[in-house]
């Protein structure tokens, strides 16, 4: 096959978890951007949730100090919703129905909840004895500390994640919603090579999530680092050891930065160059890579001034053209307007069933063959009871209704 | 330790190709999970992440960061500038399912490292190419390290947040520690690189483009809803009212009470004082309008308390609070022996050290680090000559030519 045929191979359309089925038991936010990655890969994510006790993050609550629906909608779309009583034995009952026809079940309850509910790995196990399992918590399933509670902040801080991250001569630092999403792409990630494992052998497995070790898993080389010569990494602020410049600069407007990295010889002239400072090849101070971190503190305040009367985006281009590497320090705004991110799909507009629209970040992947997609606006409460309950289970239409009277989908 | 014929990767064999953390992460993944990776490095030196801080030590310079990255795999050299090494790097892509990296776009032609042909040449191999910005689009020939993909990625300028932002208000935002955004895009590179193994006996390989910002964009999308909300994120406004960051007598502590039972708990932790009691206090929105005060009370209160005291009293209440731990609290914990988290790797002029796993466990089972970090083209023999089948003799005279 020659290189044009092969170019010429089309993309399938199909992402590549197509026909894969998620029972989605999780909740608030670790868990479900587990299982919004792989709804995103294709897979038909089925949200499990009871109006008795809604996703903290589908219903209005006070966490920033204003009553208003949490960040649901990114994590959610692309998923199926149906509800489910699971305090009551036929909701449970159901609940095994489902996860008999699906290939993977997750779930972000405290540890010892699903046993409780009757759900546990080894129940589910007999129902589908294939199923691939994923639990996601705060510090796993086992353990002296499995049952203590936390959200992303403590996360990073057990995880000595937080205790690096901050100014040299200040406190430990908050990690915050990035530190539960790394965790549900962490057990997306885990729970893939299970399930791929599952196609090749025919066994499932149970996938035990830890979002503390996935801090650990951050500050991986200071841990090895600590164990094998008792070195303990600090806070350094933006530093990077023997790297300067290496920080974040202000620039022309309100709150505005860029960051700029120099990090080779070749770099540092054409840096230098850009910045019309020949001064400073003959500038002892600034004469190697060790004199320049030495001195990194008088070389911030240098390319400080010359940055400051400078737009984020003018400094990036001038260093970019000389192949120093800096980029502005991108809000939320900055991210949703820029032609990169939306040329590549990452950000992407929606449409709703009423017409409501809104900026959602697609898929992170560019697949050549088996393109990941969104496909689907958040759905309401239950919005996919009757396809889950009706044509995948095969409850009659006056059964359905007999469960919704009873309160078990509710 | 987990049995390695159980590892969910066992039986991948891994090309990785790879200067950068992002790529290295995700390489070391898969091994970690049982794949067969195997590093090709520049000869001589190898790759410049081996001298990279932290370091475990000065001279040679041995690093951390690389041993952490690169645990588990396979090292070979192999000039990839010249024809034999490609044509030797070549045949270790035939033999594998996926070829991880990450060369800039514009230095892949001269290394017959484009998609296109990569792929005519290799019809069954996932190509997954991992690069800051990702291999199409207007920034992808941009230059970034890891500052400036946290940046790009959006977090960079959100952080931080709570104490340190009230003592600090003026200064520019800070980094979350090492390589965070690298690492992120890593992660997510290994779910793309999974996802399409899971498709490649129906529909071959293909290239799969991961972008390290767009992995961060992602993980950080709760501040895209917020601008759909109407709101503009920035590091003040993020901030939670009250709690966070407190400073006991003999250390730091973070807590957080999103709600009501949480927050009952936590004034019962400081056995009931009267400004907690008040019954204003009850009501969440009210408590968020007072967090200055309320923080005032709890940094108090939090001075004359001892660390482990908290974690332990406020978690029996219910209260989500925990430690700040070091590297050292970390290895030395009960949870972290009880998970087997740490497994013993065996580093040169060390011996055993404990080394960090990964962050989960299969059927109960912590998984295993097989092999330390080698020198480079450690595995030379053992791959070109016992697996690709040639002659030492052979393997001698391209190190004269300097292809391996």
């Amino acid at each position: 096959m020659g290189p044009s045929e092969q170019v010429a191979k089309p993309a399938t359309a199909m992402p590549p978890l197509r026909g894969v089925r998620v029972a989605d038991f999780t909740l608030h936010a670790a868990g479900p951007f587990c299982a919004h990655i792989l709804a995103l890969l294709g897979a038909e994510c089925i949200k499990i949730e009871t109006a008795g006790r809604l996703d903290i993050f589908r219903k209005p609550h006070p966490v920033y100090g204003r009553m208003g629906a949490a960040t649901f909608d990114q994590v959610s779309s692309n998923k199926l919703s149906v509800q489910l009583n699971l305090k009551q034995p036929r909701g449970v009952a159901l609940a095994k129905r489902l996860v008999a026809v699906s290939d993977i079940v997750a779930e972000s309850f405290r540890p010892g909840v699903m046993d409780r509910l009757g759900l546990n790995y080894e129940t589910l196990k007999a129902v589908k004895p294939d199923i691939v399992m994923v639990s996601v918590s705060a510090s796993g399933q086992t353990g002296p500390e499995r049952d203590y509670a936390g959200y992303a902040p403590l996360f990073g801080a057990a995880g000595g994640l937080g205790t690096l991250t901050g100014y040299e001569d200040g406190p430990p630092t908050e990690i915050r919603h990035v530190m539960d999403h790394s965790t549900g792409l962490t057990a997306a990630m885990a729970v893939l090579a299970a399930y791929l494992r599952k196609k090749r052998t025919g066994a499932g497995q149970h996938v035990d999530v830890a979002a503390r070790e996935v801090a650990c898993g951050f500050i991986g080389d200071a841990l090895l680092q600590f164990a094998a010569t008792g070195v303990t990494s600090r806070r350094t602020g933006n530093d990077a050891p023997q790297i300067a410049p290496h920080n974040v600069y202000p620039c022309a407007g309100d709150d505005a930065w860029v960051s700029i990295v120099v990090t080779t010889e070749d770099e540092w002239r054409a840096f230098a160059k850009a910045l019309q400072r020949p001064e400073w090849f003959t500038d002892a101070r600034f004469a190697s890579a060790q004199m320049r971190w030495t001195h990194r503190r008088e070389l911030d305040a240098e390319i400080g001034a010359w940055t400051r009367g400078r737009s984020r985006e003018a400094v990036t281009r001038i260093l970019q053209a000389a192949g120093v590497a800096a980029f502005p320090s991108y809000t939320a705004q900055d991210i949703v307007d820029d032609p990169h991110l939306n040329g590549r799909g990452t950000i992407q507009n929606m449409v709703g069933p009423d017409g409501e629209s809104r900026k959602v970040v697609g898929p992170p992947w560019r697949f050549s063959l088996t393109p990941a997609k969104l496909e689907r606006w958040t759905p309401k409460l239950g919005e996919h009871n009757q396809y889950v309950f009706g044509e995948l289970l095969g409850l009659r239409a006056d059964e359905i209704e007999e469960l919704v009277a009873s309160k078990v989908i509710y | 330790m987990i049995d390695q014929r159980n590892a969910p990767l066992a039986g991948f064999t891994v090309v990785e190709h790879a200067e950068g953390v992002a790529a290295s992460y995700a390489g070391r993944m898969m091994a970690v999970m049982g794949a067969t990776v195997i590093k090709v490095e520049p000869p001589g030196k190898g790759s410049a992440l081996r001298c990279t801080e932290p370091l475990l030590t000065q001279e040679p310079a041995a690093s951390a960061l690389f041993h952490y990255l690169n645990v588990g795999k396979r090292f070979v050299t192999c000039d990839v500038e010249s024809a034999a090494g490609r044509r030797l790097m070549g045949e270790l892509m035939a033999r594998a399912e996926l070829f991880i990296d990450d060369t800039p776009v514009a230095r892949r032609a001269p290394l017959q490292l484009e998609p296109e042909l990569v792929a005519a040449r290799h019809p069954q191999l996932v190509f997954l190419s991992v690069l800051p910005f990702g291999a199409a689009g207007a920034h992808a020939d941009f230059q970034a390290c890891e500052l400036n993909v946290f940046h790009a990625g959006g977090e960079g300028y959100l952080m931080p947040n709570g104490l340190t932002l009230e003592m600090f208000p003026d200064r520019p935002p800070v980094k979350i520690y090492g390589h965070f955004a690298e690492l992120i895009g890593g992660t997510s590179a290994v779910c793309a690189g999974i996802a399409a193994l899971l498709v490649r006996d129906e529909v071959g390989g293909q290239f799969v483009d991961v972008s390290v910002q767009d992995a961060n964009v992602s993980v950080g999308c709760f501040a895209i809803q917020r601008l759909g909300d109407g709101i503009l994120e920035n590091r003040h406004g993020r901030s939670f009212k009250y709690g966070g960051v407190l400073e006991c007598c003999d250390g730091y502590v973070g807590v957080l009470t999103l709600e009501q039972r949480q927050w009952e708990g936590l004034v019962k932790l400081m056995d009931d004082p009267d400004w907690g009691l008040d019954p204003a206090l009850r009501d969440p929105l009210e408590r968020s309008r007072r967090g200055a005060e309320i923080n005032q009370h709890l940094r108090a209160w939090a001075k004359t308390q001892r660390v482990d005291d908290v974690v332990k009293k406020g978690q029996a209440l219910s209260v989500p609070l925990a430690k700040y731990n070091a590297p050292a609290d970390i290895l030395e914990s009960e949870q972290s022996k009880a998970r087997g988290v740490f497994a013993p790797l065996d580093l040169p002029t060390f011996g055993l050290v404990p080394a960090f796993t990964a962050a989960f466990q299969l059927n109960g089972e912590a998984l295993a680090l097989t092999r330390a970090v080698a020198e480079p083209g450690a595995d030379n023999e053992a791959i070109w000559c016992e697996w690709l089948g040639y002659k030492t003799a052979e393997l001698e005279q391209w190190g004269q030519h300097g292809a391996v």
